[in-house]
C-alpha cells in the first residue's frame, strides 16, 4: 500500500514540477518583449509582445471588426501582414482564397506578435472610435426585437454612413466569463450624432441577444466600437429596391431616414418580410416616410398572416412578393439585409430579373 | 473507462477556447467515452438510433430554411426558424470541412417542447452519437431532444 502512495507522490510531483517549468518556459518564450508594428508604412506603434494582433491592435485603440471575438471562427478580422507573422496557421486557412494568401492576408486574431511586424489596414479603420454611451430607452418593436436608443458620452458624437454597423462589448455575466463584441447595424439617422439606435433580435443562447433582452436597462453603460461597414446607398440615380427582413429593418432605416432628410428623389421600393403582424415592425414609420418621400413605397409581406391581423396586404415570402411587383431589374439597384437564407433567395431572384451582380448590395448577418 | 489517445485529442478540441468559446462538454467531468455510451444508451431505451434523431433534425432544419431567417410551420405542428451567425466551425472529432454556424430553433406545438440545435450538432450526432456534455450551451439531452423533435412516445 505505501509503495502505491509513494508512486502517487512522485507521480503528482513530477507533474507538478513540469506545470511549473512550462509556466517558467511561456513566461520566458511567449512574452517576447517590446515589438515594434508599423502600419501603412506610416504609422509605428511600439507594443509588448505575446498576444494576438487583434488585441494588441485593440489595446492601441485601433480596431479591426471581429464577430467571434479572437476564436478564429469568422474570418472577419483580416488585415494584410507584409512582414513577421510567421508561417499561416491551420486555423487560419479554410478563411482565405489563394490571392489573400498570395497577398498576405491573415487572420489578426491568429497572427502573435512576437517580433516587429508590417501591416497594412483600410485608413478607414483609423477613424474607427470606443465609445462610452449610456442606454437611454429600450422599447419592444416585437415579441423577439427589441430598439436599443444608446447616448453617447464619451465621445460625445460619432459620424457614420447609414448603413454601417458598430461593436458591443458585452461584459462578463452568467454567459460568458470574458468580455466579447457583437455587430450590430445602426439604425437611425446619420445626421442625430449624439445618439445611435440599435435594433437586436433575441438569439437562444446568444451571449450578447441574451444580455441585451434580459439584463440591460435604461441607465446602464455600455461600450462600443465602430463604424465599420461599406453597406450603403450609392451615389447614383437609379432605382432602389430594398429587400429585408426581421432586425435587418436597421440599415434600411437609416438609409431611409437620411433619404428622408435630403429629400432624395430617387424611386425606391422597400419589401419587408415578415411572418405574421406580431413579426411586422416599424410600419407607421414607413408609412410617414411615403409621405416625406413621393417616390418611395413600403410593401410589407406576411408569410402567415393570422385571422387577428386582419391583413389585406401582400402575402407569401417575401422572394415571391418581390417577383410580383419586380418585372424587370436590369437598370435597378438593390439593398439586402437579412439571413444569409434571405440574402441568397434574393440575389438568384434579382439576377433573374436581370439585375447585375454588381447592383446587389447585402449585408448578410453570416 | 479509459479511452484511446485519439479520444484524448477529440476531448481536447472540445474543451472552452478550442473550437467554440464555451467549448462543447460544459461541467461534465467524465471521459468522452463514457458521455457518448451513456448518450448513446440513452438513446437506445427510447427505441431511436442516432441515425433516426439527426435525420429528423435535418428534415425539420431543411424545411426550416424555407423561411428565409423567419419562422414556419412544418408538419403542421413544428415551428422552426433556421439562421445563422457570421463564421464556420469544424468538427472536433477532425473531419474534413467546415460547419456553418447555423441554428435552428424548433417548438413542438402538440408538446410544447423546444429546442436549438446547428448544423455541427446534426453531424456530431450522426457521425459520432455525440450530444455534447453535460451543462454545455448546446448540449441535447436525448430524450429532451427527441421529445422537441416528436419522436418520443409520450405515455
Amino acid at each position: 500500500m505505501s509503495s502505491i502512495l509513494t508512486a502517487v507522490a512522485v507521480i503528482c510531483a513530477i507533474n507538478t514540477a513540469l506545470a511549473i517549468l512550462l509556466l517558467i518556459a511561456e513566461a520566458l518564450i511567449v512574452d517576447t518583449g517590446e515589438c515594434r508594428i508599423t502600419i501603412n508604412g506610416e504609422k509605428e506603434l511600439t507594443v509588448n509582445g505575446g498576444r494576438s494582433l487583434l488585441a494588441t491592435l485593440k489595446d492601441e485603440q485601433i480596431f479591426i471588426p471581429s464577430a467571434c471575438g479572437g476564436r478564429g471562427s469568422c474570418g472577419l478580422c483580416k488585415v494584410a501582414v507584409r512582414e513577421g507573422a510567421g508561417p499561416l496557421l491551420p486555423t487560419e486557412t479554410p478563411w482565405l482564397t489563394p490571392e489573400e494568401r498570395k497577398a498576405g492576408i491573415r487572420l489578426s486574431c491568429q497572427v502573435k506578435v512576437r517580433r516587429d511586424l508590417s501591416i497594412k489596414i483600410p485608413d478607414e479603420l483609423f477613424s474607427v472610435r470606443q465609445y462610452s454611451t449610456k442606454v437611454e430607452d429600450i422599447t419592444d418593436l416585437t415579441h423577439d426585437i427589441k430598439q436599443v436608443t444608446l447616448k453617447l458620452l464619451d465621445p460625445p458624437e460619432i459620424n457614420f454612413k447609414a448603413g454601417q454597423f458598430i461593436q458591443i462589448e458585452v461584459p462578463p455575466y452568467a454567459l460568458t466569463d470574458e468580455p466579447v463584441y457583437r455587430a450590430y447595424s445602426i439604425s437611425s439617422d446619420p445626421a442625430e450624432k449624439d445618439r445611435i439606435e440599435l435594433e437586436i433580435r433575441y438569439v437562444p443562447n446568444g451571449i450578447c441577444t441574451t444580455y441585451v433582452h434580459k439584463r440591460l436597462k435604461a441607465g446602464d453603460t455600455v461600450t462600443l466600437n465602430g463604424p465599420y461597414g461599406e453597406f450603403g446607398l450609392s451615389d447614383s440615380d437609379s432605382e432602389i429596391i430594398c429587400i429585408a427582413g426581421g432586425s435587418g429593418m436597421a440599415p434600411i432605416k437609416s438609409v431611409l431616414l437620411e433619404m428622408a432628410r435630403a429629400a432624395n428623389p430617387r424611386r425606391c421600393r422597400y419589401f419587408f418580410g415578415a411572418r405574421s403582424g406580431r413579426d411586422l415592425f416599424l410600419a407607421d414609420l414607413m408609412r410617414s416616410l411615403e409621405k416625406k418621400l413621393p417616390n418611395f413605397s413600403f410593401i410589407p409581406a406576411l408569410s402567415s398572416p393570422q385571422p387577428e391581423d386582419r391583413w389585406d396586404g401582400e402575402t407569401g415570402m417575401v422572394t415571391e412578393v418581390v417577383g410580383r411587383h419586380v418585372k424587370d431589374a436590369s437598370r435597378a439597384e438593390a439593398y439586402l439585409c437579412g439571413s444569409p437564407l434571405m440574402i441568397d433567395a434574393c440575389v438568384k431572384l434579382l439576377r433573374e430579373k436581370g439585375m447585375p451582380e454588381d447592383k446587389i448590395f447585402y449585408d448578410k448577418f453570416a | 473507462m479509459k479511452q484511446s489517445v485519439e479520444y484524448n485529442i477529440i476531448q481536447d478540441n472540445m474543451r472552452p477556447g478550442a473550437i467554440t468559446r464555451d467549448g462543447m462538454l460544459g461541467h461534465d467531468r467524465r471521459n468522452l467515452r463514457d458521455i457518448i455510451e451513456a448518450d448513446d444508451a440513452e438513446v437506445h431505451r427510447l427505441g431511436l438510433t442516432h441515425t433516426s434523431v439527426a435525420a429528423r433534425m435535418r428534415d425539420l432544419r431543411d424545411a426550416g430554411r424555407e423561411g428565409l431567417g423567419e419562422t414556419v410551420t412544418v408538419l403542421e405542428r413544428f415551428d422552426v426558424r433556421v439562421d445563422s451567425a457570421r463564421g464556420k466551425l469544424p468538427c472536433p472529432f477532425r473531419h474534413e470541412g467546415l460547419f456553418e454556424k447555423e441554428f435552428v430553433e424548433v417548438l413542438n406545438r402538440g408538446n410544447g417542447a423546444r429546442t436549438t440545435f446547428t448544423a455541427l450538432n446534426i453531424h456530431m450526432i450522426e457521425g459520432h452519437g455525440f450530444y455534447e456534455g453535460l451543462g454545455s450551451p448546446f448540449r441535447l439531452d436525448p430524450a429532451r431532444l427527441a421529445r422537441a423533435l416528436g419522436l418520443f412516445h409520450e405515455t
